[in-house]
């Protein structure tokens, strides 16, 4: 059974290119564009790792970690923020939240796919 | 995800796991599995629904085993479900449990 | 002493005496398994040594060994039968004892270390018999590294890794067996050993809590880093060990030793560097030793020691840096005799020592203008004293070459990677001397030099293989001194010089015409000229067709030369020849007319008169019929338009001028001798001056021309070829 993994990013192009990589591993990819959307995509469907933008209109990356973690059926997901800075305050406040996982942008699909393999395999 | 509970002679009982056994239902079949431990003396456990486990189940087989083999219950783990197998051999934990794989023909062994 | 430490001692000659009788009783009953006596006393020495420690509270003593008389007792009472297999398992369970004893007695309150935890538990599975297939298997790979230090452990090929996972790793979605399976795309997982000492009993064992722990034998040829870089998520929840393999050891060992001093710095840098620890490694450590410190129980242990106990790294490397530290230490105390100078005043030095030269020259003209005999003697020693103290100034301005050599190491790792090929740097010669200003200018040239031939002289490792030479390139730079010169070559073992494209581009360009007629060396040395690269695709390094006239450019500023030479298919090799000081030469003073010129005494092979016995002018075809050879020659009156005077048909005299193979007369009127010459840069106008690289002031005020011997050997060469391709 194919492990589902959710891309939440608000640009349409980076969302694809993940996708596409992702797929291309074997990984079934939900989109959503921000935070929002990513929760009310949360229900009905199980998904094995959320990756999310930090900065999106609507619900920001961090807050959607915490929310999501609120959820009984995701306070487990592993999931993984998608940063600009390699070490900073974004990161930390992504871990507090519970994003214990991170990649750097930019990124190419290789990175992503490693750093993804770590957590779930397809 | 439920566990099924079939008392079959006095002190004995047959479970049979459905669904995933993972950080999600680990409280929940540890509650069932705590329960069987206190009220028997013989343990089937039957991971042929078993369609997914996780460390966290790892974990709960392991303590189920330990905890049976200090009280002196008899316990067998049966129909080994292909992840469980596959956790089994990632970690080398075969003998560790002792009771005999049996491999579906269906299964392809990689 | 109190009551109580000499209780503890006691128990300490007690157990190490039981333990002992256990050792030799075990050995006793493998030839006589039925020595009803024998087996009595082995239960006693579990039996005793449980209650006793049961007196001081060491809890991880009593259940090991609680664990132990149970089965003993079964063997005592025939309920189980003692064989090889039972009795190797006892004598292990002996040496566990001991290591337990000892943990105790010295650190009684802190908990039982991972290791024997896991000891512990292995050898209960083993002798209560369960599972004893995996068990044995894993405690046979394993055990040795339970043996003290970390420093033995035979796991040859394979990595340790030691993963200890904290409570709360599966409710921050980090899943054990994950990194597990991503670890096994990196290599192969030959056994894990997963054990769980802390797991609480029933009721209080929380599911969602992490209690697992691994000991994961790995074989892989991927670095330490990128090991580490698998459990990178996990960091904040896992303490994360690794252990090289044993056979990397001789690797980090060679590396040490091959380790450029300079970089010769702390410990754990030093580890980091070739790759034995990785920067968590050593912070962990820190981080321990810091935290020691603090709390003061114990005298604070070095962090190789630390390191070694945390089992991320083998004694041998660790003892092998630390003895390089030291002996790098000592080089640089040595290195202490040293002063410091700035190099403006050991310049001004050298200028003020030119003047004295100049001086010096002066005076003995004055001496022996007024015939002063007697001043004579004084002039001839102070002559002698000049001269001595010009070499040494000019001395301390000479710096091996070697330093400079070696930061192109650098250059040829990283340009090696970022073209994807293999290539090996190798130094001779860096212990050869030159003058620091001309160190100093030649850095750029080689650099540029030795780009071209990482870039353009070696090929990809698929194309060395495709021609039967070793993947690996190499390029070699040798330094050594040649009759008052310094020749530095660049050789490369690539794919040598295309002639053919180089004729072809240098057609394309209009730098020579299509009937060419020159020599293969003449086409080699082409790709000096401008506007000439070969390269079909320019890359970021090399090949935009500037470079190599500047380099030449370069050299020649420095009245040095730079020749190339090649062999298809085996390598180019280019030789830069340099003189090894700016500043003062040994100089050779003739004269045409009025004008007096200084040659560099060692370009000098010879001086001969001329329409002597030896010695013929050909006018016509343009050359001397030296002993009968055809020699160039050039007039040095004609060639620099020196005014004549009058008094002409004065003997005329040959010096025969050589540079590298190249050979030339210059026809001189006199012949003025050695002259030690300072060297005057020209001004700016005259900068562009052909064939003069200088001047220098004489003793009597006047000025003498340097020559710039090369540029008019090849004048001569070039004359005498015109000359005799008329028809004679």
């Amino acid at each position: 059974m194919a492990k589902t993994i959710m891309i939440v990013d608000d640009s349409a192009s980076i969302r694809q290119v993940v996708t596409i990589a992702l797929k291309g591993a074997g990984y079934d990819v939900v989109e959503a564009c921000d935070g929002k959307d990513a929760l009310s995509k949360l229900t009905g469907q199980k998904i094995n790792l959320i990756i999310t933008d930090v900065n999106m209109p609507n619900m920001d990356g961090i807050t959607f970690v915490q929310e999501a973690k609120k959820l009984a059926a995701y306070k487990f997901t592993p999931m993984m923020m998608l940063t600009t800075e390699t070490a900073g305050d974004k990161k930390q406040a992504g871990k507090d939240a519970g994003a214990k996982a991170w990649l750097t942008k930019p990124f190419q699909a290789p990175t992503l796919l490693d750093a993804v393999a770590k957590l779930v395999l397809p | 995800m439920s566990i099924e509970i079939k008392q079959l002679k006095n002190a004995a009982a047959h479970l049979a796991i459905n669904g995933e056994m993972t950080i999600y239902t680990a409280l929940d079949q540890k509650t069932t599995f705590s329960e069987c431990l206190e009220n028997n003396k013989e343990l089937q456990i039957d991971l042929s629904g078993v369609s997914e486990i996780d460390s966290a189940g790892l974990q709960l087989l392991l303590f189920v085993k330990r905890e049976a083999n200090e009280r002196h219950i008899k316990l067998s783990l049966i129909h080994h479900s292909q992840p469980v197998v596959e956790v089994f051999e990632l970690l080398n934990l075969g003998n560790h449990f002792g009771d005999p794989i049996v491999l579906s023909a269906n299964w392809k062994k990689t | 002493m109190s009551e109580f430490d000499s209780a503890l001692k006691i128990f300490a000659q007690e157990s190490e005496q039981l333990l002992q009788d256990m050792e030799s009783a075990l050995l006793t009953l493998e030839s006589d398994p039925n020595d009803s006596e024998t087996i009595n006393s082995l239960f006693r020495a579990m039996h005793t040594i449980k209650g006793s420690a049961g007196l001081f509270g060491f809890n991880p003593i009593i259940a090991f060994t609680h664990e132990a008389e149970s089965v003993l007792d079964k063997v005592r009472n025939g309920e189980r039968h003692i064989d090889a297999g039972l009795i190797s398992v006892l004598l292990d369970s002996k040496d566990h004892t001991t290591k337990l004893v000892d943990h105790c007695l010295n650190c009684p309150d802190a908990p039982l270390p991972d290791d024997l935890a896991a000891t512990s538990s292995l050898l209960i599975e083993r002798l209560t018999g369960k599972s004893q297939a995996h068990t044995l298997q894993s405690s046979d790979s394993l055990s040795p590294l339970h043996s003290e230090g970390g420093g033995d452990i035979s796991l040859d090929d394979s990595w340790l890794i030691s993963l200890d996972f904290k409570t709360d790793a599966l409710r921050n979605g980090m899943d054990p067996l994950s990194f597990l399976r991503y670890l096994k795309t990196l290599g192969e997982i030959k056994d894990v050993l997963t054990f769980f000492p802390d797991m609480p009993k029933d009721a209080e064992m929380d599911p969602e809590s992490c209690y697992l722990h691994f000991k994961i034998v790995f074989n892989s040829d991927a670095s330490k880093q990128t090991i580490e870089a698998v459990f990178e998520f996990a960091a904040d929840d896992c303490d994360i060990k690794i252990l090289p393999p044993n056979s990397k050891i001789d690797t980090y060992l060679q590396l040490l030793d091959a380790m450029d001093e300079n970089h010769v710095s702390l410990l754990g840098d030093m580890l980091v560097q070739i790759g034995a620890l990785t920067p968590n490694d050593v912070n962990h450590a820190l981080t321990n030793q810091a935290h020691a410190r603090q709390t003061d129980i114990e005298p604070v242990k070095p962090i190789g020691e630390i390191l070694v106990e945390q089992q991320v790294v083998q004694q041998p490397v660790v003892e092998q840096a630390l003895k390089k530290q030291e002996q790098t230490k000592q080089k640089i105390a040595t290195e202490s005799n040293y002063i410091r100078v700035d190099a403006g005043k050991l310049g001004h030095l050298i200028n003020l020592v030119g003047e004295l030269v100049i001086s010096s020259a002066a005076m003995n003209l004055i001496v022996d203008r007024h015939g002063l005999s007697d001043a004579g003697d004084v002039a001839a020693s102070m002559n002698s004293l000049v001269n001595a103290i010009r070499d040494t100034a000019l001395e301390l301005r000479m710096v091996q070459i070697g330093e400079t050599f070696s930061r192109f190491r650098r250059v040829v790792r990283d340009v090696s990677n970022e073209l994807g090929k293999e290539i090996e740097l190798k130094i001779y010669g860096g212990e050869t001397e030159l003058d620091k200003t001309v160190v100093e200018k030649i850095n750029d040239p080689l650099t540029h030099l030795i780009r071209n031939s990482l870039d353009h002289g070696i090929e990809s490792p698929e194309q060395r293989l495709a021609a039967g030479k070793p993947a690996q390139g190499s390029v070699q730079l040798n330094a050594y001194h040649e009759s008052g010169h310094i020749v530095i070559q660049i050789a490369d073992d690539g794919a040598g010089l295309n002639s053919e494209k180089i004729v072809a581009k240098a057609i394309a360009n209009g730098l020579i015409k299509p009937d060419h007629g020159l020599t293969q060396q003449e086409i080699y040395n082409l790709i000096f000229a401008a506007g000439l690269s070969t390269k079909e695709q320019a890359t970021n390094l090399s090949g935009r067709g500037v470079g190599m006239d500047v380099v030449k450019k370069n050299i020649e500023a420095l009245r040095g030369s730079v020749s190339i030479d090649s062999t298809p298919g085996e390598g180019t090799t280019i030789s830069i020849q340099l003189p090894l000081t700016l500043a003062i030469i040994d100089g050779f003073m003739v004269g045409t007319n009025e004008t007096r010129y200084i040659i560099p005494l060692n370009m000098v092979a010879e001086c001969i008169e001329m329409d002597s016995r030896e010695c013929e002018i050909n006018e016509v075809e343009h050359y001397i019929n030296l002993r009968g050879h055809a020699l160039p020659y050039l007039r040095l009156g004609d060639y620099f338009h020196s005014p004549k005077t009058e008094n002409a048909k004065k003997r005329e005299s040959v010096v025969v001028v050589k540079f590298g193979q190249d050979k030339a007369g210059f026809v001189v009127d006199a012949l003025h001798g050695e002259h030690q010459t300072v060297i005057k840069p020209l001004g700016k106008i005259f900068e562009k001056l052909k064939y003069i690289t200088g001047a220098t002031v004489l003793g009597d005020g006047n000025v003498a021309l340097i020559l710039d011997v090369q540029g008019l050997i090849e004048t001569a060469i070039n004359k005498r070829k015109k000359n005799a391709a008329l028809p004679a």
